[in-house]
């Protein structure tokens, strides 16, 4: 309270300090982690559908993979590959697509343009709150599969660094495509086509469900320089010992470039988007 | 109070509740219906009106039409509706043609036949969601209150619940559905004779009413789970997305649940079987019973369910 200041034309109190001006921002983040916690029950069954999809994987690849081999991916490899997926699918989930979108369609977003918050920054805090509850879940499932006979041949410190980075990027990559789509929600008005086509971009390019070197060469290569490959295959690749070297540092590199450059563009398109915004009175 | 003319308005309704507007004489008797409705028939109803299954069948593609005119009005909506539902098959063709391009084989099944079985989950999808999209939207009614609407309407509350929206994107699953449907059956050499034609499409039918049926009983279920969205309808959606890989390749007590507990498998995998395989005669006499078990079940617990019912007193 004594970081206020009084601003010196319009007297209005502004804070100074980063822990001042990142108050209101941790306030976010605790409310969400809150009401996350309050709706247990639909985080849980939120949960269930995403393990869905990893038993549906893990199945077929085990088939696939117990009548022929794959050089670099062996079983245990493409088991703990699938596992990134699952975590990246797992990370950034929760009603995330809702709260970006609800907003705008409903207009709440006029009475966000009065706060004294930055406004893709107080969705980001909201992100960070849900997720303490989606990392706990994540290591739940890792801890499940680890008793269940999942072996994992750890890489040497450097690699784990890099994929710690990497798994990190994951969230702020994430955000931010998710935050840039929901902005297209000034545009249209329904969100959940928007979700679907997001969701499906992803899994695909992502290499979630297929690692990209299996896909065909020309989309594969591709994929590697997109930004959805910084939201599963390259932690995946660097936790299970394919991407080594300075190849594994470049995908690295590749991953920060995207996860900086989108959020600049989500700035940009939150300017552009304004401007479509139209308040009624009320 | 004439029939439908409450709804056919022409404006779009894109929160999808239907017209509202009661004339004042005709509250009464709308209200004593709706008790009669709540227990589950329209025995109680004071007009004698009745409901012939022909006038629920006029009624239900009348209130489909509204809300398709409705929908019809956001045109960009339509698009991305159906972008989104041919991105997303397109994905599980992408994820089938790379694992194929690896593997001749997935323990016995090969590429085309699982693409008969693709075709025929998406088949059910979008009917599902082209048809009876209302469904998705029972937690949604009950969290806002919206039910007591529908309770005092002289229409059965299933009927009104099932058709209170359209899902766009059914067309686009459809689509995408017969296509792959239509090409596996071309390209696996299937010995058509007039009992596999007949058969086959007996089954097809069964498919899609086993798979509208599990969705609404999954979604009734929100009469218990007080939850604005049908998140265990998703995840039991999701758990079904499973049987679009031969059942073959699970363990056991996952064969044994998606087959018995929640009979997915016969959607696509048991027709597709029967088809382009095995010719057992148990699946073709199976599966239509499934079905009519699956459709009782449901709408058994949805009236269990409306039965329940307290309104959120808004």
């Amino acid at each position: 309270m004594s970081a206020l200041v009084a601003a010196p034309q319009t007297g209005a109190v502004t804070p100074v300090g980063l822990r001042a001006r990142s108050r209101p921002y941790r306030a976010i983040a605790r409310a969400t982690l809150r009401s996350v916690l309050a709706f247990r029950l639909q985080f849980a069954l939120s949960l269930l559908s995403v393990l869905f999809q990893l038993v549906a994987m893990l199945t077929v690849w085990h088939a696939l993979l117990s009548a022929r081999s794959i050089p670099g991916f062996t079983w245990p490899q493409m088991e703990a590959y699938l596992l990134v997926g699952f975590s990246s699918g797992t990370l950034v989930s929760t009603m995330s697509d809702f709260r970006v979108s609800y907003r705008i369609r409903t207009g709440q977003v006029a009475l966000d343009l009065v706060k004294p918050v930055d406004y893709q920054s107080a969705r980001l805090a909201e992100t960070a709150g849900s997720l303490v509850t989606e990392l706990a879940s994540i290591c739940f499932v890792w801890a499940v599969m680890l008793a269940f006979g999942l072996r994992i041949a750890l890489p040497p410190t450097p690699y784990l660094a890099l994929f710690a980075v990497s798994f990190a990027l994951i969230a702020l990559l994430k955000f931010s495509v998710i935050y840039l789509t929901g902005l297209l929600c000034f545009w249209t008005k329904n969100y959940v086509g928007l979700q679907w086509c997001r969701l499906a971009v992803t899994s695909v390019l992502s290499g979630a469900v297929v690692p990209l070197s299996l896909l065909p060469h020309w989309l594969g290569t591709t994929a590697q320089w997109l930004p959805f490959a910084g939201m599963s295959s390259t932690p995946g690749l660097i936790l299970i010992g394919d991407a080594t070297g300075w190849y594994a540092v470049r995908l690295v590199a590749v991953q920060l470039a995207w996860a900086i450059a989108l959020w600049l563009i989500a700035r940009l398109a939150w300017r552009g988007a304004l401007r479509q915004l139209t308040i009624h009175g009320g | 109070m004439s029939t439908g003319t409450d709804i056919s308005t022409d404006a779009p309704d894109p929160t999808g509740t239907g017209g509202g507007a009661f004339g004042s004489e005709d509250w009464a008797g709308a209200n004593a219906n709706a008790n009669a409705n709540v227990d589950g028939d329209s025995a109680g109803d004071p007009y004698g009106r009745g409901h012939s299954p022909l006038r629920i069948l006029r009624l239900y593609f009348r209130f489909l039409g509204t809300h398709f005119r409705g929908a019809m009005e956001y045109r960009a909506d339509f698009w991305i509706m159906m972008v989104a539902a041919v991105l997303t098959q397109a994905v599980s063709v992408v994820v089938l043609t790379a694992i194929f391009r690896l593997i001749p084989e997935l323990k016995d099944w090969t590429f085309w036949p699982i693409v008969i079985m693709f075709g025929m989950v998406t088949l059910g999808e979008g009917v599902g969601s082209l048809c009876f999209e209302g469904m998705w939207r029972v937690a949604w009614l009950i969290n806002q209150g919206e039910l007591d609407y529908m309770l005092v309407r002289p229409y059965p509350v299933l009927l009104q619940v099932t058709s209170s929206e359209i899902g766009l994107n059914g067309l686009g699953n459809i689509t995408t559905g017969a296509a792959m449907l239509v090409l596996g059956i071309l390209h696996s050499s299937i010995h058509w004779t007039v009992a596999t034609v007949v058969v086959g499409l007996i089954l097809l039918v069964s498919g899609v009413t086993v798979k509208v049926a599990i969705s609404l009983a999954t979604n009734s279920a929100s009469f218990w789970v007080a939850s604005p969205s049908p998140l265990f309808a998703m995840a039991v959606h999701q758990a079904g997305e499973l049987t679009r890989y031969p059942l073959t390749l699970f363990p056991s007590p996952l064969r044994v649940t998606l087959t018995v507990a929640v009979p997915f498998a016969f959607i696509g995998f048991f027709p597709t079987d029967f088809l382009t395989g095995s010719h057992a005669l148990w699946i073709a006499l199976v599966t239509p019973a499934v079905a009519g078990y699956c459709l009782l079940m449901a709408v058994l617990i949805f009236r269990r369910g409306m039965l329940r019912y307290e309104s959120t007193g808004s």
